[in-house]
């Protein structure tokens, strides 16, 4: 080609046309390293989310329950069944007072005689076990009781645990009548007393007596118990009772009679009992009569079964207004469909089992719910569960003790138990409530989640209260009407201020913050109030300055003057405020009877709510501090990036700048400024430090801003150090984990959702 | 303004004295003295970068927008310095309305478009909004094809849509000037035109400055010509006069196309 003569090689050849190939190597090479890293990015996060969830799902799991083996006992009639606390040897009482162990691995079956000390053997009419202990009370045909204690020892042998029993008799103590056989007989044992309530024939009508025995206290330590007093509870019971029970505290005794009638009896110190109740579990049924009843673990629920099959459960408690502990209806279960024989409580939780008509049923009574049940082609007449709540034996009319296996770890968890209103023991009426641990073993834990996303929602109310104004005036003042030399200044400030570990915020409010409110709070209103009306007013009076003041202050930097004059009436109208507080909060003072401003003292009184130190408004002032960074650079670039051209457009319809501000910038940039508060809340949603320090992580439920809270991010700070692996606490904290993040997750969905139809709205050319 | 037209127009409505402009230190105007005539149509020209704009956005103090800038000399509308402390400058620019090099509605429906400057005015009568909306479109040639969708983003017009939306918002509120920075530059044949005849109209009322590079434009439509050249006024005259017989050299290989 003549015209490519006097051009070099390189202008002409084909060469030029060529990609090299590092180019191409490069960009094969990353398209793969992206798509890679890409893809392990989202398993990872899928991971995590995967582990989450499996820590989490067994909080929902029903229980698991499966016949292991069954042991065929000798034909007799057992009175009680017991068992140790692993569940490998449980007892059984035959009437004569002999014992009968069934080996759970080895299926071996042992009388084991009971030395009661006399000759002939004492004639027993009456059995009942301390489920505590696993005494076995036996009450004889001549007025008297026996106490045994099975004394179960553990050993190692061969890799394998070991349980054997030896059962020892304390020598007999009188009970009621002289002479007189035992028909019934309840056992009850606190640390310092003993009851034993013994029914016996008295003529043609029965007699109940009872025994109260103390623990004396000796120089050696804890010394023998002894007789203390004996009553004759006969008189306070109307009607015939069929059946007795004693809890352990041992301080009251629980009669039912065959109207189905229950009769609360209480301990009045040493001088006796009366009858605090008379309540009737079924009375609205067409059979009111009480088939079974039994403590729950704690002895403050009792478990009643109807002859038909219905399960209620009362507890003690004390009633609205009310000063007395009583007995009232806290649960209903379903039906069990046939009468049930028993009651097996365990000493762990509030599971217990019901059986009868061939069906077990194991409920758990918090929570109302069923965590097991099945139907049996045999008819279930007694059983026991283990101490652990590992395993149950289960004694059918023919005599086959059943063995089941338990695994049940988060019993009192469930739907329920994390998101439902609970009545726990104790309280009045059924509630929202987080405790994880407390001081006694009976102690159950309550698990709900409600009040921990309440106080996330209210410290996040707060704080987004606190913030938002600030934040978005600021952006939209230093974006439009500041000058540019010091909008310069700001954003680099306001950027360092977003990069402020949020522990140094949390200490600085708990420090510093919180005692200055405490004592402040009436100077604060004063300022909270007063500030944006002065603030407003300097604005009013400036614009009707005549220019001839006005000219020498440039525009954009008017806050040269504002500046002065706000800091100047803020701490004005903070040093108002003992004046403030001496006559809008006066309260009288106890101690000298005269009245006097004290604002701490005036909230509980006026509006019946508490006043913390460490409260909603510390937290939501430094909260606000956090986010108010996050949310003014945010909005202060979705304001700067409005394009010009609509801004002179707005300037030259002849708009001043705040209309143009309010009417062309806010919203052309509404979806920038949406999208800074979903990351303001999204950051108060989850802010952890701050909450766990300058609050007193108190987990209620009010709106009260001068009470703590406590947050989901905060409570799993707080308690993970005490949760045990794989515990239900560990769990709950992990499903904690899981709402919070739903909970963003949902606000950043709905508010990408809204920012896209906003974005599309005042998309611009 | 209704007064204006029975009183004669007055040959010196604008006068622009001794006017220099730096943005920054870069001096952008250079001792510009001109006076511009009352319900006439003024046309700048010259070549790109040499101040018409500048000029242009200075008659409505525009260009205070812009950071860092400062002036020498002065303009005065109507016997009244603009840089008059007591002027508002809002007010100012509610006599004087403009239309950009580059459209640019606001991210509105068509109405709220073009009755922005009356909203803003505090104007929310709804039969004058809509007898202005109608007004103001028809002036602006635009009415016929947006009629049916008055309630439609004013983004979903096309380019020569938006521009003659832009002019019908700038007269919505009927000023005494209209600043037109080339606003026919982005308009196809036909609505360049329209919009020549709507200035040929309005300047019955409006006194019209206008910026363009299109030669033919200026003669059609202008009464006036001023000529820039590297931020000076080279020559300002009947438009006749200035494209059949300029007295400058410049201005002469400018408008033949003979320049650079
Ligand atoms: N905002 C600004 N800051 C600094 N210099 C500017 C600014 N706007 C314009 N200038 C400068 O001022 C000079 C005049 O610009 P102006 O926009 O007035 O030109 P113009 O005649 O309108 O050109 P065109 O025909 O291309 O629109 C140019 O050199 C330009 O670079
Ligand atoms: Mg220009």
């Amino acid at each position: 080609m003549p015209t490519h003569e006097n051009l070099p090689e390189h202008a002409t050849g084909q060469n030029r046309f060529r990609t090299a190939p590092a180019t191409l190597f490069m960009d094969r090479f990353m398209t793969v390293a992206i798509k890679a890293g890409g893809a392990l990015v989202i398993t990872s996060v899928l991971g995590i989310f995967v582990f989450i969830l499996l820590q989490i799902w067994p909080l929902f799991a029903p229980a698991s329950v499966v016949e292991a083996r069954n042991i065929q006992l000798p034909d007799n009639n057992y009175s009680i069944i017991g068992i140790d606390e692993w569940g490998a040897l449980p007892f059984l009482m035959e009437p004569d007072g002999k014992m009968l162990t069934a080996d759970f691995e080895t299926g071996e079956i042992r009388k084991i005689p009971i030395d009661f000390g006399e000759n002939p053997p004492p004639k027993f009419t009456a059995t009942t076990l301390n489920k505590r202990e696993q005494d076995i009370i036996l009450g004889t045909n001549d007025g008297r009781f026996f106490m045994v204690s099975p004394k179960y020892s553990s050993s190692e042998s061969d890799g394998r645990q070991l349980i054997t029993i030896n059962p020892k008799a304390s020598p007999a103590e009188p009970i009621g009548i002289p002479g007189q056989p035992v028909q019934t007989i309840a056992y009850g044992e606190s640390g310092s007393q003993k009851l034993v309530v013994a029914i016996q024939p008295d003529g043609d009508t029965n007699r109940i007596s009872a025994s109260l025995y103390k623990r004396k206290r000796s120089l050696m330590g804890a010394g023998k118990t002894a007789l203390a007093a004996s009553f004759d509870l006969t008189p306070l019971i109307p009607g015939t009772p069929s059946r007795i029970i004693v809890p352990g505290t041992a301080d009251s005794v629980i009669a039912t009679t065959a109207d189905g009638k229950v009769h609360y009896l209480v301990q009045n110190g040493d001088s006796g009992f009366s009858l605090a109740q008379t309540f009737s579990p079924f009375s609205d049924l067409e059979n009111p009569e009480i088939a079974t009843a039994a403590f729950l673990f704690g002895d403050v629920s009792i478990v009643f079964g109807s002859e038909s099959g219905a399960n209620r459960i009362f507890s003690l408690y004390y009633p609205e207004g009310g000063d007395k502990r009583l007995f009232g209806l806290t649960h209903e279960f379903p039906s069990l469909g046939a009468r049930p024989n028993f009651i097996a409580s365990t000493l762990r939780n509030k599971a217990f089992l019901l059986g009868g008509g061939n069906a077990l049923s194991l409920r758990y009574s918090t929570t109302d719910s069923i965590r097991w049940e099945q139907g049996v082609p045999y008819d279930p007449v007694n059983a026991v569960i283990s101490g652990k709540y590992q395993r149950m034996a289960v004694l059918d009319s023919e005599n086959k003790l059943h063995f089941f296996e338990i695994h049940d770890p988060h019993a009192d968890s469930g739907w329920k138990a994390l998101f439902g209103k609970v009545w726990y023991e104790g309280s009045s009426a059924p509630k929202w409530e987080w405790q994880s641990t407390g001081g006694s073993d009976d102690f159950e834990p309550k698990y709900s989640l409600i009040p921990l996303i309440f106080g996330t929602l209210k410290g996040t109310l707060y704080a987004m209260v606190f913030a938002v104004p600030i934040a978005l005036l600021a952006a939209l003042y230093t974006s439009q009407f500041l000058d540019p030399g010091s909008r310069a200044m700001i954003k680099p400030v306001m950027e360092i201020m977003a990069s402020l570990p949020s522990v140094v915020l949390g200490f600085l409010a708990a420090i510093y913050i919180a005692p200055l409110i405490e004592d402040e709070v009436p100077s604060l209103l004063l300022v909270a109030a007063g500030l944006p009306i002065i603030a407003a007013s300097i604005g009013f009076v400036w614009s009707r300055l005549p220019i001839e003041f006005r000219k020498f202050i440039p525009a954009g930097r008017e806050w040269i003057v504002f500046l002065p004059v706000l800091l100047g009436s803020g701490a004005f109208l903070w040093s108002l405020g003992p004046a403030f507080e001496a006559i809008a909060f006066a309260v009288t003072d106890p101690a000298t009877g005269q009245r006097v401003g004290d604002f701490r003292a005036w909230w509980p009184a006026a509006t019946g709510s508490t006043f913390d130190q460490r409260n909603s408004l510390v937290v939501g002032f430094m909260m606000g501090f956090a986010v108010i960074p996050i949310i003014f650079t945010i909005t202060e670039d979705a304001l700067s990036n409005v394009p010009k051209s609509l801004l002179t457009a707005s300037m030259a319809c002849g708009a001043s700048r705040w209309q143009t501000a309010l009417r062309i910038v806010l919203p052309t940039a509404s979806a920038g400024i949406f999208s800074a508060l979903m990351i303001g809340l999204g950051r108060a949603v989850g802010e952890t430090m701050i909450v766990v320090m300058a609050t007193g992580n108190t987990p209620i439920m009010e709106w009260n801003i001068f009470s703590g809270m406590r947050t989901l991010s905060a409570n799993i700070a707080v308690e993970l150090p005490e949760a045990p692996h794989h515990s239900t606490l560990y769990r709950t904290l992990f499903l904690g984990a899981m709402v919070l993040f739903l909970l963003t997750f949902a606000v950043n969905t709905v508010a990408e959702i809204l920012r896209q139809r906003l974005r599309e709205k005042f998309k611009t050319v | 303004m209704t007064t204006n037209t029975l009183k004669q127009p007055r040959p010196d409505f604008i006068n622009i004295r001794d006017f220099s402009f730096f943005y920054g230190k870069k001096q952008a105007l250079f001792n510009i003295s001109m006076e511009i005539p009352e319900r006439q149509v003024t046309a700048f020209i010259g070549p790109s970068g040499c101040g018409k704009s500048t000029l242009l956005r200075n008659l409505n103090r525009m260009n205070d927008l812009i950071d860092d800038i400062h002036h020498e000399g002065d303009i005065v509308i109507h016997d009244k310095s603009i840089y008059d402390p007591h002027i508002e400058v809002i007010s100012l620019r509610k006599r004087v309305g403009m239309v950009f090099q580059k459209s640019n509605p606001f991210p509105k429906s068509i109405y709220e478009n073009v009755v922005y400057p009356l909203r803003v005015a505090g104007q929310n009568k709804k039969h004058i909004l809509d007898e202005t909306v109608e007004r103001s479109l028809r002036g602006a040639a635009l009415w016929d094809e947006v009629k049916d969708r008055l309630h439609e983003s004013a983004l979903s017009l096309s380019g020569g849509q938006m521009q003659r939306l832009c002019i019908a918002r700038a007269i919505a509120n009927r000023p005494e000037i209209l600043l037109m920075d080339e606003p026919c530059s982005a308009l196809d044949p036909i609505a360049t035109v329209k919009v020549e005849e709507l200035i040929r109209k309005l300047k019955e009322e409006f006194t019209i400055v206008i910026v363009t590079h299109n030669m033919q434009q200026a003669t059609r439509c202008s009464d006036r010509t001023a000529f820039f050249y590297l931020g000076k006024l080279i020559e300002f005259d009947i438009t006749q006069k200035i494209f059949s017989n300029p007295s400058s050299k410049q201005t002469e290989d400018y408008i033949t196309g003979r320049f650079g």
